[in-house]
């Protein structure tokens, strides 16, 4: 039974483990782009979120020092120091009025004596004009204003945030000096701006950051620090799926933390980090899957293919036995090599099985040539021993005196004695021709006996002369050529043997000596028959084709000769033993009688057929085809 | 070199699976009947008309015959222990079921060195090289084809006896 199918087939093997391949490939990179490409973008998010923290804090000290430039550029100016002196009351109504805290960007400004006690000052607060007390920050014994309506020296200065009951505020106080610096103090100069939603907006504004900022003691810490344990200075990272936040916690003027600054940053660059990890997955993914196709496509093609077309013609040859049948895998490549040594182990195996057959065939004819002569010698040696003693009998008289033994006692002086002996002498002479004829008969007995046994040697064996020879698978081609080596080298040109090239194609079940004889037979009456036409020449073609005989697939073998042909009264008689269309004496060849009893051994049969006498003849030899031919 | 007196019988052993060839070589090499009948006669036809020409130089043979190899070789081995050796063992190459006759030989020719060793077959496979190789020396083997003379054989093995 066919088993072509494998278990498991090598498509299904190449592509699953193509597959897992692929697959694991994948998955490698995406886990080493994790491992490294996610981590570093991760890194510059932190950092580019730090930095938007640095530019926020910086932008707030930035708006201190321009507060504090502003304080200095007032603060040590003869005009006011006049003024706060009670020498200049000019001073406050060109001075320090309205447009004045507009101008410079200030929510409240305000002058102290050098007591401590406010000399003049101004609150605005979304363009009205509050009282100064409202912000419960100047006045009392609150330390921070000390510091900032009280400078003992030149050098004295107070910046930062405080603050106040109307919220936030960046302030900076200085000492009210001479225009050149010098004192002795006469007071204190305090400006300040609430650091509000408006300001707040302008530094997103300025420093494209998305800052916030709220009290320390109204940030929601979330456990992880107490209140009390807030240090001044940034706080840990807050990483959320979508932002990064930074925070700082700023000090007031007293030092304490105070105000806690927040840059939130989108996390793009991880966004776009993991997009380009994607995409680096999916496009490897992509090119694994068509390396893949390739690579499918290309085994396929060059190792897959050949090996299964290889299989298949294994099973091919196992199934019809027909060596003969070559694979011609056309490929450069190892497989091809793998192929063609198949193909030539193929073809060697068929000759060889051929010649095995064909010794076997004549061993075995020599083995039983052996064992009847064996058999026939051995009856034979009877036989001859018995005829040995027969043709004594015939002798036996010649010894025998019985004429001379009569005349004795016809004689009258012949004794009674010696006529007695005589008498004895004839009797013993009778009793050994009786004897000898006995023996003789016994021997002829024998004889005939052996001679049975030889006719029953030789009827024995003439079971054995139908035995067929074993057939094989032969290409018609290769023993038509053989045989069309029949025809004399010395024809020269004037009778041509055409093979036509098809017969490549046909194959046959059939004896190849007995093939081979027949054909040969064939060709050389052809070769005969047109020599005997004496007409200068002539053509044997050789052809084949299929056909069909009781629903049996038979090759059709046709030996057609331009010969003398023959007459439709000898149609039916040409295979009959004895017939010749020969000259006497020049029969050649194995006979048609032989021919036809050869190809009916072979399953087949033969035929002839012809026009007329000098229109040249054709023989048919029908053969079973060989399976594929 | 011994020389064998035609008064004393030539002992010959036969050995051959065929039991036809048996009888055909006893009744060569064996005095039946027939043959005391005739020199009976011979006897009185001396006594009766002339001085007879006839001699009894006839070789007389002694036949043991068997048909297996093995027990030509038990027959051999009897007469050697018996101290009257066989002087010619006339064997047929092949004698199923049991051992050839080549094989039989060799062996006999173990126990009696100057014994003839005729080979009688009807095949012709074994070539004489290798018979005299298995069971020399060849001045004392000898071989026949089937079929043949009987007492032609007989004269042969005679001749044998004497010319040893």
């Amino acid at each position: 039974m066919s088993n072509t199918k494998a278990k498991r087939s090598l498509q299904r093997k190449v592509s699953l483990r193509l597959s897992l391949a692929m697959a694991a490939f994948i998955v490698g990179v995406f886990l080493i782009l994790r491992a490294v490409i996610t981590p570093a973008f991760e890194e510059l998010e932190l950092e580019a979120a730090h930095a938007d923290l640095v530019r926020a804090d910086q932008a707030i000290q930035t708006d201190i020092e321009n507060l504090e430039a502003v304080t200095l550029d007032w603060g040590p100016w003869d005009d006011i120091y006049e003024y706060v002196s009670g020498r200049n009351p000019g001073f406050e109504k060109s001075n320090l009025v309205r447009p004045t805290l507009t101008n410079l960007g200030l929510d409240m400004m305000a002058v102290y004596e050098l007591d401590g006690r406010l000399k003049w000052s101004q609150l605005l607060l979304d363009g009205d004009e509050l009282p100064l007390e409202d912000l419960a920050l100047l006045g009392g014994d609150d330390p921070a204003a000390h510091l900032l309506t009280e400078h003992a020296n030149a050098d004295s200065r107070t910046v930062g945030i405080v603050n106040t009951a109307l919220g936030p505020m960046i302030i900076s106080s200085q000492p009210i000096l001479r225009s050149d610096d010098s004192g002795p103090v006469a007071g204190a100069l305090v400006m300040a701006q609430f650091l509000d939603e408006k300001r707040l907006a302008r530094l997103v504004e300025r420093t494209e950051v998305d800052m916030t900022w709220l009290l320390v003691e109204n940030y929601a810490f979330e456990g992880e620090h107490e209140f009390s344990d807030i240090m001044i200075g940034e706080l840990p990272v807050r990483l959320s799926d979508e932002l990064v936040t930074n925070c700082i916690v700023l000090a007031d003027i007293l030092g304490n933390p105070y105000l806690l600054v927040s840059a939130k940053t989108p996390r793009t660059i991880t966004s776009l980090g993991q997009q380009t990890v994607g995409a680096a997955v999916l496009f490897l993914a992509a090119a694994g899957i068509l390396l893949m196709v390739v690579l499918w496509w290309f085994m396929k093609g060059t190792i897959i293919r050949p090996i299964q077309e290889l299989t298949r013609h294994m099973d091919k040859i196992r199934q019809s036995g027909d060596l003969s049948d070559n694979l011609s895998l056309n490929s450069d490549d190892e497989i091809g090599l793998l192929a063609d040594q198949y193909d030539k182990l193929n073809s060697e195996v068929h000759e060889t099985r051929a010649a095995l057959l064909h010794q076997s065939f004549k061993a075995g004819k020599a083995d039983t040539a052996a064992e009847v002569l064996h058999n026939i010698r051995n009856a034979m040696t009877p036989m001859i021993n018995g005829l040995d003693r027969i043709g004594k009998v015939f002798k036996v008289t010649d010894g025998l005196h019985v004429k001379k033994a009569v005349e004795e006692l016809s004689n009258a002086d012949c004794d009674s004695d010696k006529a007695g002996k005589y008498v004895q002498y004839l009797d013993a002479s009778f009793d050994r021709v009786v004897t000898v004829h006995a023996e003789a008969t016994d021997d002829l007995k024998v004889v005939a006996s052996q001679a049975r046994q030889v006719e029953c040697i030789l009827s024995d064996q003439e079971k054995f002369t139908n035995v067929a020879p074993v057939a094989e698978f032969l290409v018609v081609d290769e023993v038509v050529e053989e045989a069309a080596m029949v025809v004399p080298k010395d024809a020269g040109a004037n009778i041509h043997v055409e093979i036509a090239e098809e017969l490549t194609h046909y194959r046959v079940r059939a004896h190849r000596v007995g093939l081979l004889q027949v054909l040969s037979n064939l060709i050389l009456n052809a070769y005969e028959s047109i020599e005997r036409a004496k007409g200068g020449g002539g053509r044997i073609s050789l052809s084949a084709k299929n056909t069909v005989v009781d629903d049996t697939e038979m090759v059709q073998l046709t030996v057609r000769d331009t010969g003398t042909g023959f007459g439709e009264e000898v149609r039916d008689s040409v295979f009959q033993r004895g017939f010749t269309s020969k000259s006497e004496g020049a029969t050649t060849g194995l006979g048609l009688h032989w021919c036809a009893n050869a190809v009916s051994s072979m399953g087949g049969r033969i035929f002839a057929d012809s026009q007329g006498e000098g229109h040249g003849a054709e023989f048919h030899v029908l053969l079973p085809a060989a399976q594929g031919g | 070199m011994s020389t064998q007196h035609l008064d004393e019988n030539i002992r010959v052993l036969i050995a051959d699976d065929d039991e036809h060839i048996l009888q055909a070589y006893r009744e060569a090499f064996s005095d039946t009947e027939s043959t005391q009948e005739m020199r009976a006669l011979d006897a009185l036809a001396a006594e009766l008309f002339e001085p007879s020409d006839v001699t009894d130089d006839e070789p007389h043979f002694e036949v043991v015959a068997c048909s297996q190899g093995n027990d030509a070789i038990d027959l051999a081995k009897q007469a050697a222990n018996d101290g009257h050796p066989f002087d010619v063992v006339i064997l047929d190459v092949r004698m199923p079921p049991g051992i050839d006759g080549v094989e039989a030989g060799s062996r006999i020719r173990e126990l009696d060195p100057d014994v003839e060793i005729v080979f009688v077959t009807g095949f012709s496979d074994m070539p004489l090289e290798e018979l005299q190789r298995r069971v020399p020396p060849p001045l004392r083997l000898h071989y026949f084809n089937k079929p043949l003379s009987f007492s032609q054989l007989a004269q042969d093995v005679a001749s044998m006896v004497r010319e040893h």
